[in-house]
């Protein structure tokens, strides 16, 4: 199970978006291994990507939040060891991932293999797919933090509380009708964005 | 169709996409289903505070790692940094497990428990300076005159004599028990062995002044041991008239004259030295009186006997809230140097004020 899904992680992550260009990246990464404070900006630029890959796999919010803060406080441990081969930071970070899960179904199917079983085909079997709905999940996840107050407000009670709009209308002290409105438009603004960056 | 219709349409899609295990987009129209596609990917947002929460998280193991990585290096400056933001991260951080840090609730939270210690602290100083102050001076004679028993306009009356007319002095022996009222004088040597009506011997005294007898009876002054009620008359023993014990006559005992003892306590002056305490622990206030911060002055009466003991110890201005009893208490375990009258020990008289003051 580890070795499918490290090499699918390595394969995923070639085609991943940087956000900053591989030499600023390297001296990021030079910068927090000699002042391990300087990690948070590391953090910042790979947050999105580490969440999006591990919520693809878990399908549990919860969990992939405890998986994305194990990837990130095993990284932090790790920095020292990191070497650059100019491989970008986003694929240690996935490979860290990767394993993690593993280790978790590892864990979670002792004596239950059928539902590790049930687990690993569960991963996606087009790597080249899979890093390509992980970037779009990322970037999903950036743009809503890009939407208005009032939208996202919306959004995240809706899709994060799982809120229905009358409980979300009394909330915000809005009708329901309004409330309908702004989650329409926050949809339609992340669907422009999306189809402009696809462009 | 109109766009109100559209956001029912859309909101009821996500309802149905929310409810089912698993994405699905029904019957829509293709432009609501790409919403709703996009909707789906939503519910896997990560919680509002998650990504800030766990970037703190993240700084706060990079500070800690950042003391060991700079104190390996024997930057001495740097080293120090870190390890006192360790130590009170919540005066030296921005932030502490995400809330954010005031400093100066932290000074104000440091004077409140500096304050508070300070005040228990002299709480306890000042219970225990509380103590009751009581100094030799207190029975000095300034502060004493005006409690001091009246001095007789005549000597003290005491003593008393008697005998059988025998030869020799009264012989020696304990003094006979006292009493106000005198049934049989006290004879050492008895002629009537067999008396009809059996009274105890006593001597006109105040009775309190009775102590332990464990010899027969006798002067206590002489020095004779061969039995004998002395030379004198009237039934008692010693060198006069009367019914008492030596002394120069009377029904008393000692060495004054009329009924009474021992020449009874002198006051000083005149010739009798005061005495001096030697042995004087202080009392301790009542759990009533501390509570209630009662305090004052309990003066006490007593006798300080020939042997440095105080006797007789009664209340002359009492303070109450169980202070008196305390006061009491602790002047009979107190030793005194003998008031002195002409070199020899003699028994003074005198009042002692016991001090209760908090401050």
């Amino acid at each position: 199970m580890k070795p499918r899904a490290r090499g699918q992680t390595l394969n995923a992550v070639a085609n991943l978006a940087n956000l900053a260009s591989l030499n600023d990246e390297r001296l990021l990464i030079e910068a927090a291994q000699s002042d391990p404070s300087r990690f948070a900006e590391l953090y910042e630029h790979n947050f999105h990507r580490v969440y999006a890959f591990v919520s693809r796999r878990v399908n549990d919010r919860d969990e992939a939040q405890d998986v994305t803060a194990e990837v990130f406080h095993q990284a932090l441990r790790n920095l020292g060891r990191f070497q650059w081969r100019g491989v970008p930071f986003a694929a240690w970070l996935l490979r860290i991932a990767a394993n993690a899960l593993a280790d978790r179904w590892q864990h979670a199917s002792r004596g239950l293999e059928v539902r590790a079983e049930e687990q690993l085909e569960a991963l996606p079997d087009s790597a080249a797919g899979d890093a390509s709905a992980v970037e779009r999940r990322a970037m999903l996840f950036q743009l809503v933090e890009r939407l208005p107050d009032d939208q996202r407000t919306v959004v995240m009670r809706r899709f994060v509380d799982q809120k229905s709009v009358r409980e979300i209308a009394r909330e915000m002290g809005r009708s329901e009708g309004a409330v309908k409105q702004l989650q329409f438009r926050a949809l339609e603004t992340l669907r422009g964005q999306m189809r402009k960056s696809d462009e | 169709m109109s766009n109100f219709a559209m956001y029912d349409e859309l909101d009821q899609a996500i309802d149905r996409m929310l409810a089912a295990p698993e994405p699905s987009v029904d019957g829509s129209g293709a432009d609501v289903e790409e919403l709703v596609e996009l909707a789906a990917e939503l519910r896997y947002l990560p919680r509002a505070n998650f990504q800030s929460r766990l970037r703190l998280e993240l700084e706060w193991e990079a500070a800690g790692r950042a003391v060991s990585a700079v104190a390996g290096d024997g930057l001495q400056r740097a080293a120090v940094q870190p390890a006192s933001r360790q130590m009170l991260p919540s005066f030296s951080g921005k932030k502490w497990t995400g809330y954010p840090v005031r400093r100066i609730n932290f000074a104000l939270s440091v004077a409140l428990h500096a304050m508070l210690a300070a005040l228990a602290g002299a709480g306890f100083y000042m219970v225990k300076s509380a103590g009751p102050a009581i100094a030799p001076s207190s029975v000095g004679t300034t502060r004493l005159e005006p409690y001091l028993a009246p001095a007789g306009s005549h000597e003290a009356h005491g003593g008393g004599s008697g005998g059988a007319a025998q030869m020799t002095p009264a012989s020696t022996g304990a003094a006979p028990r006292a009493d106000r009222e005198q049934l049989t004088p006290p004879i050492i040597v008895r002629n009537n062995l067999r008396p009809r009506l059996v009274a105890q011997a006593t001597v006109v005294a105040p009775p309190e002044l009775n102590f332990p007898r464990t010899r027969q009876i006798g002067d206590p002054l002489s020095d004779l041991t061969t039995p004998s009620n002395g030379p004198g008359v009237g039934n008692g023993m010693g060198g006069r008239a009367g019914g008492g014990v030596g002394g120069e006559g009377g029904d008393g005992r000692g060495p004054g004259s009329g009924g009474g003892c021992c020449g009874g306590p002198y006051t000083w002056g005149n010739g009798v030295s005061m005495p001096r305490a030697i042995y004087s622990p202080e009392p301790e206030f009542s759990d009533e009186a501390r509570k209630s911060k009662h305090q004052g002055e309990v003066i006490l009466t007593a006798v300080i006997g020939a042997d440095g003991h105080p006797r007789n110890l009664a209340v002359v201005r009492s303070l109450g809230m169980g202070l008196d009893e305390k006061a009491l208490e602790m002047v009979r375990t107190w030793r005194f140097e003998p008031g002195k009258m002409d070199g020899r020990p003699v028994a003074v008289r005198m009042n002692i004020i016991v001090n209760f003051h908090l401050f």
